[in-house]
């Protein structure tokens, strides 16, 4: 593998992170509270998109857009049953209600469609070289659908009255709804939009790999580091952070670390030093407590 | 029938002590601990290895469980000892997953002898003064054993809770302000509280491992944690007698529920899905609706 296919492989991971780490962060600001069942609604997303896609045969844009609505709108009902009657609650008692519902929502997937791994119907992916890199065609559109979600979602942020009114709210909520903002309203907007987005980020992965009811567990790591990473409640915080990760979980599967310490010259190896595969997981957990020891309000945050 | 009732009794009393365990970190210091089950990973390998590999005695084995994980709890709570509760659940999360990893990777451990490492998982685990009973009447001795080491666990808790080290943690699940003026050092009340329940944890490990005599890395998948979370929220957090009801309660939803497949006709892959459906959304209602579990803490009320 070249250095270049890993930066490709680096931002392809990014890519479908970031999607999902903005959410995260946009509930964790607005509603004060690590949900942890985040990335179950990416779950969700992912089987309704299958839904769409192979059970009822339309085009997978349609199919993904169709499920971004659709995860919004039960996590609108969902907010409606639980968390709304919760908004003054403490920290922990959301954080367990969102790992309680996070099991409730992963296992009715499993029981649903089985824990066996699935596929979209899309065409047989050729991978087109160039440069000494393999790339498919869905890998190009996972990197162009998260480039134009982050961008809609910048232009929602800054040039909508929405985005004002969400960065108000999660600001200084007291503040918003005196200056006549509809907190409850923009609150139902952001669960919308982060849950949406979540939704196409998992879908992405799935694209890439398959679908599978414990995807949203096997991700919860890495977009939580993201999130602390680029500092809670920032929404570029969030894509930096997963950028980061994705750069950081390629790049160290990919550099042998013997060649490294023979360059400081303490040691002499022969042999090559990887960090082993299995270990994936570590990497991210690792970049975690080093980024809570050093500077735990993240790269871009704002608060301890 | 009365094999069956043993086997609940022994696999609630093993759980019980976890979810004393958890009461102590949760319920009564409000540390948001999402890793438990790496208590119970590490006090059952560490156990293992020492009767197993260095041909310990089932007490040295015990001991050295217990002494693993509560080092454990202490290191894990050294980058998150100043970091409010949303770090502590991610890092706990993570931090299990990573101990679970380790055992799955490092088959060399146990060498390449009888005993298998890694995915395999390590059979043949002795247990204690199997000689003097037969296989019938071995289970009674068992669960006398597994009661023994519950008492005395409830008999700790107890005196740790009701003592003055008690006080300080339940202060500082009010804020640290209080204990701070007090001239309390948080941070290492913190450190403590999760070693000592990790302690706990670990001779929950030890205990199990010698009752089944085999056990593998997944036995120890995260959705332990949130069993036992179950256990402590539904029984009452901060009541120890809370967190014993809790964990009665739950096991036997959880085991005897494994048999409705002998009753009614469902796929035993659905019914486990389900059954976590119940668990998650027990959860859910128990934050929702009785926040203060089955039974309320004792709260003393000092009159002025």
């Amino acid at each position: 593998m070249t250095v270049l296919q890993v930066i490709i492989n680096s931002i392809i991971r990014a890519s479908e992170l970031s999607l999902i780490a903005i959410g995260l962060t946009l509930v964790y600001d607005l509603l004060k509270f690590a949900n942890f069942a985040h990335t179950e609604y990416a779950v969700v997303g992912i089987y309704l998109a299958f839904i769409f896609n192979v059970t009822l045969g339309l085009n997978i844009f349609t199919a993904v857009l169709l499920s971004a609505i659709f995860t919004g709108l039960i996590a609108l009902c969902i907010d409606r049953m639980i968390f709304r009657r919760m908004r003054d609650a403490g920290r922990v008692i959301l954080m367990v209600t969102s790992f309680g519902l996070g099991i409730a929502l992963r296992n009715a997937v499993r029981a649903i469609w089985g824990p066996t791994p699935r596929s979209y119907s899309i065409a047989l992916q050729k991978p087109i070289s160039f440069l000494g890199i393999r790339i498919t065609p869905v890998q190009i559109w996972i990197i162009v659908t998260a480039v134009v979600f982050m961008v809609a979602f910048h232009l929602l942020l800054h040039k909508t009255k929405l985005g004002k009114a969400m960065r108000a709210s999660s600001d200084n909520p007291a503040l918003a709804q005196a200056s006549g903002i509809a907190t409850e309203r923009v609150i139902l907007w952001v669960w919308f939009i982060a849950t949406s987005f979540a939704a196409v980020g998992g879908i992405l992965i799935a694209l890439e790999t398959y679908l599978l009811p414990h995807m949203g567990f096997a991700i919860i790591i890495p977009v939580f580091c993201a999130t602390i990473l680029g500092g809670i409640g920032n929404p570029y915080g969030a894509m930096l952070g997963a950028l980061a990760l994705g750069f950081a979980e390629n790049f160290g599967l990919y550099l042998n670390f013997g060649n490294i310490i023979n360059l400081w010259g303490f040691f002499d190896f022969a042999g090559e030093m990887h960090i082993p595969t299995g270990y994936r997981d570590a990497i991210s957990f690792g970049m975690l407590i080093v980024i809570l020891l050093t500077k735990p309000a993240g790269i871009l945050g704002r608060r301890g | 029938m009365i094999e069956y009732l043993t086997y609940l009794s022994i696999m609630t009393g093993i759980y019980a002590i976890l979810s004393l365990s958890l009461n102590l970190q949760y319920g009564f210091t409000g540390l948001a601990n999402f890793g438990h089950v790496a208590f119970f990973c590490l006090g059952a390998y560490t156990s293992t290895l020492i009767v197993v590999l260095a041909k310990g005695p089932f007490i040295l084995g015990l001991l050295g469980g217990i002494i693993a994980a509560g080092l454990f709890g202490w290191l894990i709570s050294i980058p998150t000892a100043n970091l409010k509760e949303d770090y502590w659940a991610i890092v706990t999360l993570a931090a299990a997953e990573i101990v679970r990893l380790f055992f799955l990777n490092e088959d060399w451990i146990f060498g390449k002898g009888p005993y298998h490492g890694g995915a395999f998982g390590i059979g043949g685990i002795p247990r204690p003064l199997q000689s003097w009973f037969s296989a019938t009447t071995y289970p009674f001795f068992y669960l006398c054993v597994v009661i023994f080491f519950l008492a005395l666990t409830y008999f700790v808790a107890r005196l740790l809770t009701n003592s003055p080290f008690g006080r300080v943690l339940k202060a500082m699940r009010e804020g640290d302000d209080l204990p701070l003026a007090m001239g309390k050092d948080v941070r290492k009340f913190r450190m403590r509280a999760m070693a000592l329940g990790g302690g706990m944890g670990g001779l929950a490990g030890s205990l199990v491992a010698h009752y089944w005599s085999f056990i593998d890395p997944y036995q120890f998948m995260p959705i332990e944690t949130f069993v036992v979370w179950a256990m402590v929220v539904v029984g009452g957090k901060g009541n120890n007698i809370g967190a014993l009801v809790g964990a009665v309660i739950i096991q036997f939803f959880y085991i005897s529920t494994r048999f409705l497949k002998d009753f009614i006709p469902i796929d035993a892959q659905v019914l486990a899905s389900l059954r976590m459906v119940v668990i998650g959304l027990l959860i859910v209602l128990v934050m929702l609706f009785m926040q203060e579990g089955l039974l309320k803490e004792k709260k003393r009320v000092y009159q002025g």
